[in-house]
Formats: C-alpha cells, structure tokens, sequence
C-alpha cells in the first residue's frame, strides 16, 4: 500500500511539476473561469431574480467547466511527447499511475476553484458567513467525484478521434449527479440552513465518490493496457 | 445468416404481441376517469422506460464479463443493447410529452422517470458514439465495456438525485396521475405490454446481433 | 362529477409514434443488411 502511494506522489508530482514549471494551463483555466462568471452576470436581469437563487447553479457551472478544461491536458501531454509508452514500461502499477493522474488533476482544479470561488463571492454579493468550511467540503466532495470519473474518461478519449468534443460528451451525464447534489447543497448553505439539512446530499456525494473511487481504480488498467 | 432470420421471426412475434396489446388497451380496457384517454399512454410508456433500464445494465453487466473473458461475442451484445435501448428511450421521450401536456399541462416537466430516461439516453448515444470513434476491434470493446460499467454503476445515483432534485421542485398539475391504483383490467392490459416489449427487446437485440456477425463476416471490421 | 376529459388525441398519437419509432427501426435493421 506504501509503495502504491509513493509511486502514485511521484506521478503526480511529475505531473504538477511540468504544470507549475509553464503555468499556462492553469492560468487559462482561471481566466476562463473568471469570464465565465462574468458573462452569467450579464446573463441575468439583476432587478428581476436575485443572486442568491441563482449563485449555486451559477458556482457549479463554472466549475465544471473549469474542471472538462483542465482535465483533458493530463494525458495530451503524455501523448504528445511519447512519454505514455516510457510511463506503461516502467514498474509503476496502474492503480498508481490513475491515482497520480487523479491527485495532479485534483490540484489543477483545486487551484482553479480556489481562485474562483472568492471571484464568485465577490461578483455575486454572496453571503458566506459560517457556511464557507462546510461550502469548501462540499466543493472537495463534489469536485472529487468529477475528477475522478474524468480522468477515467481522459485516458480513453485520448486514443479516439475528436477527443476534444468525446469528452464532454461521454462525462456529463456522469456529472449530472453530482452537480445537482452540490447545488442542493450550497443552496442550503448559502442561505444559512444547518448543516443537517444538507446532510444526505453529502452522503449522496460521498457515497458516489467512494464508488467511483472504486471501480475507477479497477477499470484504469483496461484504458492504458493492450 | 440464422440469427438474424431467428431475430426478425421474434421481432415480428413482438410486433404482433404489441398489436395485440394495442387493440387490448384502445378497446377493451377501461378508461381511466380523471385522466381521461391519455392515460392509455402509459401502457407502452412504462414497459418501454423498464427495458431502457433492464437493456442499460445488461450493457454493463456484459461489459464486466467481456473485461474477464474477453469474449467478442458479449461484446456484440453489449452494442446491440445499446442501440435497442437507445430506441426505447426515443420512445419513453416522445411518449413522455405527449402524456405530459394533457395531464399536466406542460410538454415536458422533469419528472423522476423522464429525467432519467433523458440521462440515460445520453449515456446510450454517449456509448454509442465512443463506439463509433474507434477503428480497432479490441481497443473498441474494452473501452465500450468500461463506458458500460460505469454507466450501469450511474444508474442508482441518477434516480437518487433526480428524486432529491424533485422533491424541491412540485409540478404544477391540472390532473393528478400518481401511480394509478391499477384494477384488475388494467394491470393485466400492462402486463401484456411489459411481455410484449420483452419479446421486442429480445428480436431486435438479435437481429443487430446478427447483424454484427454479418458485417465482421464480410467487411473485417466489425459492428 | 366532472366530465372524462377529452384528451384521446394525444392517446392516438403517442400509440402511433410508438408503432412508428419501432416499425421503423426493424425496417432499419432489415435495410442494413450486408448484401452478399
């Protein structure tokens, strides 16, 4: 289990390293997420609905988007370089490698949110009082599950042709689920309800991350492997 | 080639089953009071969304064992399946509507069993599209297997959330369906409905079955 | 009581679209057939 954890770190660290060293990606998304939050103010007439029953849908948008942005680079990269085949011969266990990609992509969108979720509060006018720790759990929850699910899906798109629109295509019924929990959620949150009301939308989460977790981590082999 | 001719026998055997059940339901089944004829809909509507479900988790379940076995021929399954499937949610989808707008008043709400039916027919086109983007036989049926098993393993969490996401937002209603408390001509009039898209779903899995060996039978590439 | 509503349109035709989208898809296997 410690040599698992260790190669995946490596992976990841790899990975980040490459990311942080150009800081492209990453700038764009946030750009990209910051116009995304501005082009939703001018979608709305602000005299007719306001901010705060439309700012969990907005949030959860803009951070999905972000979230498909980020998530094909990490396998483009590879095979572009030729650097997949150096990965795949190498003894690194599958398990290690999906969960380096997992943690790397993990840290790319956490950036990103982390950037737009103030931007979002701040463009929005956004009560967040007491509810921003459970508001940033329900971001970890939720972000987990779609990033998991997506770097299941980027290791496939990547030998199919048009894998930039198969993506978005294959994934988003996968995040329907979890985006519509996390929207129950901050909704709850963001108009100071307990924490108890939102808890089975969090249980809901968390199940579906633990399970996709799961079979993630079992399928990841079948998506690199001959 | 066999399967196919046995798929088309089956198929029209469904054929004639449904007609069956058409005539069943039109004319010797009661009409419900306070929904009125449109209610009949619900005949063909609720055997179709079953078998959009029943032929989804097939798809996975083949996907798991194509995984093991590597056996093509569950692979072909799977893609028959989906295809089928994706025709029963066209029909569960255009049904939908057309019971919607007399009973509550709208052409679509987002109710439990039509948001699904809408996801799951994403998950269809989504499987079959990735199907069709890949050349290679066996690269096609692990990733299709994959795609599979995860949208089988979706299916739990969409009814959940739909259920959670709708019991925030009440539908306006003109006229209150509900599960209708069936008696005994009604339930029965269903019931040959649901065999009746069974013995559907079984020709015309075969037939695009069949279909599938033909095709790798002569062009090589299969599917 | 209230009357039955008259709604037997939509009935007809969500039975016919049925027919159709079935009939037409066993058709498209038919056609799809590899020719020898």
């Amino acid at each position: 289990m410690r040599e698992l954890l260790a190669q995946a770190w490596t992976v990841a660290r790899k990975d980040l390293v490459l990311e942080f060293r150009t800081r492209t990606a990453v700038l764009s998304a946030v750009v990209f997420t910051a116009l995304v939050l501005t082009v939703f103010n001018f979608g709305r007439d602000p005299t007719a609905v306001a901010a705060t029953d439309l700012a969990p849908g907005i949030l959860w948008v803009t951070f999905t988007f972000a979230a498909m942005l980020g998530l094909n680079r990490a396998f483009q990269l590879e095979l572009e370089n030729g650097a997949l085949e150096g990965l795949l011969a190498a003894p690194l266990s599958r398990v290690s490698l999906y969960w380096g990609k997992l943690v790397a992509n993990l840290v790319f969108v956490g950036v990103v949110e982390a950037v737009g979720l103030p931007l979002f509060v701040l463009f929005f006018d956004v009560p967040l009082g007491h509810a921003l720790l459970p508001l940033v759990g329900v971001l970890a929850l939720a972000t987990l599950g779609i990033v998991t699910v997506g770097t299941l899906f980027s290791a496939m798109v990547i030998r199919t042709r048009f894998a930039e629109l198969m993506l978005p295509v294959l994934l988003l019924p996968f995040l329907i689920p979890p985006l519509v929990l996390a929207v129950l959620a901050t909704a709850r949150l963001l108009a100071a309800r307990p924490l108890s009301e939102s808890l089975a939308y969090l249980k809901l989460l968390a199940a579906y991350d633990i399970v996709f977790l799961g079979v993630a981590t079992m399928l990841f082999r079948y998506t690199v492997d001959e | 080639m066999n399967l196919v001719r046995k798929g088309r026998v089956i198929t029209l055997l469904g054929l004639g089953l449904l007609a069956g059940v058409y005539v069943r339901a039109l004319a010797f089944t009661p009409v419900e009071r306070l929904q009125g004829p449109a209610q009949k809909i619900y005949y063909l509507h609720v055997p179709a969304a079953i078998w959009t479900e029943m032929a989804i988790v097939l798809v996975g379940l083949a996907g798991i064992f194509y995984l093991f076995l590597q056996d093509p021929r569950l692979d072909r399954f799977a893609e028959a399946s989906a295809e089928v499937g994706t025709v029963f949610a066209t029909i569960v989808l255009t049904t939908g509507p057309l019971w919607g707008k007399p009973i509550w008043g709208t052409w679509w709400t987002w109710d439990a069993r039509l948001t699904s039916t809408l996801l799951l027919f994403f998950l269809y086109v989504g499987y079959l599209l990735l199907r069709s983007a890949i050349t290679d036989p066996a690269l096609r049926g692990r990733y299709a297997a994959v795609l599979g098993i995860c949208g089988m393993c979706l299916v739990p969490f969409i009814h959940l959330s739909v259920y959670l996401f709708r019991t925030l937002h009440p539908q306006p209603i003109i006229l209150k369906p509900g599960p209708p408390s069936l008696p005994a001509s009604m339930l029965i009039t269903w019931l040959c409905s649901v065999g009746a898209f069974t013995v559907l779903y079984v020709g015309l899995v075969t037939q695009r079955y069949g279909l599938s060996l033909q095709r790798e039978a002569q062009g090589g590439i299969g599917g | 009581m209230a009357d039955v509503p008259q709604n037997s349109g939509y009935m007809v035709a969500a039975y016919i679209v049925t027919a159709v989208i079935l009939i037409a898809y066993a058709v498209s296997l038919y056609r799809r057939t590899p020719k020898p």
